[in-house]
């Protein structure tokens, strides 16, 4: 693989010359100590030194809101709506974010595909940069490493001195040419970063942890301390619920579909007209949404869907952390499955 | 169902104003100005007390404010007797807002520090919502209300529809505008257990949500608690956020 | 430029990939069969067939009001048309209520898996349909009905509340006198001019005589209703096998997307409606 030199002073210098190719999508600071990505007007305001943004870049091909189709009332007759695809440039995307977006492809092409996410996401580009672990991270832990390629074009690894360049496809190297004075890198040791195992068990086991999770006391205590917010939801990279409403325009002659992000913390999310919740109880909705991200699409993908961003364990206001909770369910299926006494703690919460 | 039964051409409208802090801010929402369109499709038979003669039916009633007289409780079964579908508008009617701070201490010296001597020549009742004592149809939550939400309910009613309001938290909303929560700068926010709908208004404004739109259906109000207090709250303190709006829905659910 | 798309899309069928936009199709005709249940009569553009299996769902449009899934009560083997009768409940019945004919309305699908009728070919059939539930299961009843000769026996539970919430009244009549059909009608409470069954449909099931190893049963009804028809088709000692139901979600897409209609793994709107008993017995969030 081709790697370059990029010392942090011609980064700048980068971002210009990308955004000559498209639209460049990048980390920005957002508030006082959150990042959010927007798009790059002003290549000094970038930041790739971030720990996570507030959402992650999900919300450009899945909007939070989006115009589905619209219609007219008086002649009930509907208009297509075309879904924008623009070429873009994210720049500075974690691993795990990468990761995201790569299991999001698989819900909305496997089954019936659909085109208003697919179209959205035919025409992008990803260059990655690496992050140093905070505590919330954890996706070493469910099989993605900080320097983990897979997904992107081109990758930006940091070190004391400034950036390495790797070149990952051949879009990627199309992305770079034009941009002169790339001087070849030397092959340097690869950077050591403090990341440890979080979860007890590697992630290929725990789908035969969630085997016998159904029944476990966890949910239950967890349940009480959750008010339910939705927050752990609305943050995941992976979620991709949704709520479709039609909403008309105060001439009340014509109107628009439109679909929103939802999520299964919430109260009505499976409730029906006749009053039926098929998940009152907030047990049931923590169990739903922690078997979604560990055993029911993994069971056929072979891949966890939670990616360890550690977004709904940082923006919990009940500090409700999911890589305690499967630790839990890890302990109690050494201890009743498995009957073996708790092993030394290797793992760090 | 009541809302399919208004009459397609020119639904009659009203708005009455009871027990409210300064209004939900109608006077300040120019109706007749702002919304043309809207208006096109109603006929504003009467506006507060603006114009005196009653009529003797309203396809739709806005109530602003809660009760807390016994005449405020005679003029709404009046009003509710000659509707056909009757919206509580704003915290004061829907939740008894702030106004049911007072509920909170013995009404004997509420009627002292308001009225002084002067305290028996004014009956008061502890300030309720409109829903305790009459049928309320529909909400419209917050103080001031939502506009945007006064839109929409006002639109389904004149589609005939019944309106669809979320009941779902305010961070859902902070969350969709990709707010940085308050939390994370230290400031404690009730937004976990407050109905969303005001587009996290406050948040979205670097404030703290204080609970206006009332709470969440089945809160779990010890776990709000854990969070107020686990974020430097005193427990003392955090019930006092918890009951800045809703001390009726708190502490006094058996007053009707 | 390359995508990354792993699973290979590389030029999306656009047709295929337009999931969300409704056909417009015309109300012909329709008819208030209850003060709660309205019935339609629909056509889709150039009097198409739907080409539906009995116990599929189509979702219903009206503009404005937003979507929902509707079982398909026709048969398949009615052709250019086909029906649907909606309880009266939220936003959108409330306004398909108004509906007359010619009126327009969106329809997509069918969508989900409906009863398999291969599997039950030449078997007795036993219909257990509670309120509601007789609306999907109509559209195999008459299935049945036009292709007599490719089943065997043909016993029909039927239960409803009260004898006024009995929906498709002249065809109740119809399977009541039509010999080939073991037809049995209950409701919870009776009127003076009702002279049936009294009692939930449970009652009807412990003096069935069925042969256990040859029958399908197809069961539709509400949520409540299940747990104690499967507990009376057990001590009937029917094998789960032979057993079908149909359950009720949430539902906002209709094709796997939304999320909304999740049993533990599996999608209401993709592997159901109906399911097949001994998928049920490996999802604990089915039936509670
Ligand atoms: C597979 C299937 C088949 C059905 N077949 C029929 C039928 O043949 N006839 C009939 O009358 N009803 C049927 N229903 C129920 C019908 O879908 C609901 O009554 C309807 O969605 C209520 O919509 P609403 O707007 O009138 O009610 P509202 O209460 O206003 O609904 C609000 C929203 O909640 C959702 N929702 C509420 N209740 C249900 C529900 N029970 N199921 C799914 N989503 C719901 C809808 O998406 C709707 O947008 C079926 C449901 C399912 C899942
Ligand atoms: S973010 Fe925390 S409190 Fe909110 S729903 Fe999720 S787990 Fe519960
Ligand atoms: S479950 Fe939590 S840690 Fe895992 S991907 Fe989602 S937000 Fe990130
Ligand atoms: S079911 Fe829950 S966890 Fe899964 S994608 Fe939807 S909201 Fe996220
Ligand atoms: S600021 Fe308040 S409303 Fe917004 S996410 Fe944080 S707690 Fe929720
Ligand atoms: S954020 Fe909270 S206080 Fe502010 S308007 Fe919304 S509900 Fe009321
Ligand atoms: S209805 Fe949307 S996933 Fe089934």
């Amino acid at each position: 693989m081709e790697k370059f030199n990029l010392s942090t002073s011609r980064l700048n210098a980068l971002i210009k010359h990308l955004m000559t190719r498209g639209i460049v999508y990048a980390p920005h600071k957002n508030g006082e100590v959150s990042f959010s990505f927007d798009e790059v007007r002003d290549p000094g305001k970038v930041i790739l030194n971030y720990n996570r943004t507030l959402q992650s870049i999900k919300k450009y091909f899945l909007p939070p809101r989006e115009q589905l189709l619209s219609f007219s009332l008086k002649s009930g007759s509907l208009s297509k709506v075309e879904p924008e695809n623009p070429l873009r440039i994210f720049l500075g995307v974690h691993s795990y974010d990468m990761q995201a977006v790569l299991r999001l492809d698989y819900n909305f092409s496997q089954g019936n595909p659909e085109l208003n996410y697919l179209k959205r996401r035919q025409n992008s580009l990803f260059i990655g940069v690496s992050f140093e672990p905070d505590t919330y991270h954890f996706s070493r832990s469910v099989g993605i490493m900080v320097e983990e390629f897979d997904g992107f074009d081109l990758f930006l690894d940091k070190h004391s001195s400034g950036y390495t360049l790797y070149v990952v496809t051949q879009a990627g190297e199309e992305l770079l040419s034009g941009f002169d004075h790339l001087e070849e890198a030397p092959d340097r040791p690869a950077t050591h970063r403090e990341f440890r195992n979080k979860i007890k068990y590697n992630f290929n086991r725990l789908s035969e942890v969630f085997d016998h999770a159904w029944d476990s006391s966890v949910w239950e205590e967890i349940a009480q301390r959750c008010v339910g917010c939705g927050t752990c939801n609305l943050v995941c990279p992976t979620c991709y619920c949704f709520d479709v409403e039609d909403d008309v325009n105060l001439s009340l002659a014509d109107g628009s579909r439109y679909r929103s992000w939802d999520g299964c913390m919430l109260n009505s999310f499976a409730k029906v007209a006749g009053g039926e919740n098929f998940r009152a109880d907030l047990s049931d909705r923590q169990r739903h949404r922690v078997y979604r991200k560990f055993k029911y699409i993994t069971d056929v993908t072979g891949e966890p869907w939670c990616v360890g961003c550690g977004r709904c364990t940082a923006y919990c206001t009940a500090g409700i952390s999911i890589v305690e909770t499967v630790n839990r369910l890890c302990e109690e299926y050494e201890q009743t499955v498995l009957r073996k006494p708790l092993a030394k703690q290797d793992w760090v919460l | 169902m009541k809302s399919d039964q208004i009459k397609p051409n020119k639904p009659k409208i009203a708005f009455f104003d009871f027990t409210s802090c300064e209004g939900c801010q109608l006077n300040k929402l120019n109706l007749e100005n702002e919304l043309p369109d809207i208006l096109r499709h109603v006929e504003l038979v009467e506006f507060r007390e603006a114009m005196d003669d009653k009529a003797d039916y309203y396809d739709i009633a806005f109530i602003e404010g809660s009760l807390s007289t016994p005449s405020c409780i005679n003029r709404i079964h009046d009003i509710r007797r000659r509707s056909n579908i009757l919206v509580a508008l704003g915290a004061c009617a829907t939740i008894g807002g702030i106004n049911s701070m007072k509920n909170l201490q013995p009404i004997e010296t509420v009627r002292e520090t308001v009225y002084g001597e002067e305290k028996y020549r004014f009956p008061t009742l502890p300030a309720i919502p409109v829903s305790a004592v009459v049928k309320v149809d529909y909400e419209i939550r917050g103080c001031p209300m939502s506009i945007p939400e006064f839109l929409r309910v006002l639109k389904a009613l004149l589609m005939g529809k019944a309106p669809n309001l979320p009941d779902s938290a305010v961070c859902v909303e902070c969350k969709l505008r990709e707010n940085e929560c308050l939390y994370d700068r230290g400031i404690v926010c009730l937004g976990p257990v407050t109905v969303g709908g005001c587009e996290a208004i406050c948040p979205s404004f670097g404030q703290f949500c204080t609970g206006c739109r009332g709470l969440v259906p089945n809160p779990n109000k010890d776990a709000m608690l854990d969070i107020l207090t686990q974020h430097g709250l005193s427990l003392e303190d955090a019930q006092k956020r918890f009951l800045l709006f809703n001390s009726y829905n708190i502490e006094s659910k058996s007053i009707t | 430029m390359s995508n990354h798309i792993r699973t290979g899309i590389e030029e999306p069928d656009r047709k295929m990939l337009e999931l969300y936009y409704p056909e417009i199709a015309e109300i012909t005709r329709t008819k208030q069969i209850t003060e709660l249940e309205k019935w339609f009569e629909i056509a889709l553009p150039g009097n198409r067939d739907l080409n539906h299996q009995p116990g599929q769902f189509v979702q219903v449009s009206l503009f404005g009001f937003g979507e929902a899934p509707i079982s398909v009560t026709s048969s398949p083997t009615k052709r250019g048309v086909f029906e649907l009768c909606v309880r009266k409940v939220g936003t959108l019945t409330t306004a398909m209520h108004k509906l007359k004919p010619g009126d327009r309305i969106g329809i997509r699908g069918p969508f989900g898996h409906g009863f398999d009728l291969q599997k039950m070919e030449g078997k007795d059939i036993l219909i257990i349909g509670g309120g509601i539930g007789i609306v999907p299961l109509r559209s195999l009843i008459n299935t049945v009905i036009d292709r007599r000769s490719d089943f065997g026996r043909f016993i029909i539970l039927y239960g409803a509340k009260t004898p006024g919430e009995l929906l498709f009244k002249d065809e109740l009549k119809s399977w009541r006198e039509d010999p080939t059909i073991e037809y049995h009608v209950t409701v919870d409470q009776g009127t003076p001019d009702w002279d049936g069954n009294v009692g939930v449909i449970t009652t009807l099931i412990p003096r069935l005589d069925l042969n256990l190893g040859n029958t399908i049963a197809a069961v539709v009804g509400p949520p409540i209703m299940y747990k104690f028809v499967l507990m009376a088709l057990k001590s009937k000692r029917l094998p789960d096998e032979n057993i079908y139901l149909s359950l009720e979600r949430r539902m906002k897409c209709g094709v796997g997307k939304c999320g909304h209609c999740q049993i533990n793994h599996s999608y209401v709107c993709q592997d159901g409606p109906v399911y097949h008993y001994p998928v049920i017995k490996q999802l604990p969030e089915a039936i509670q």
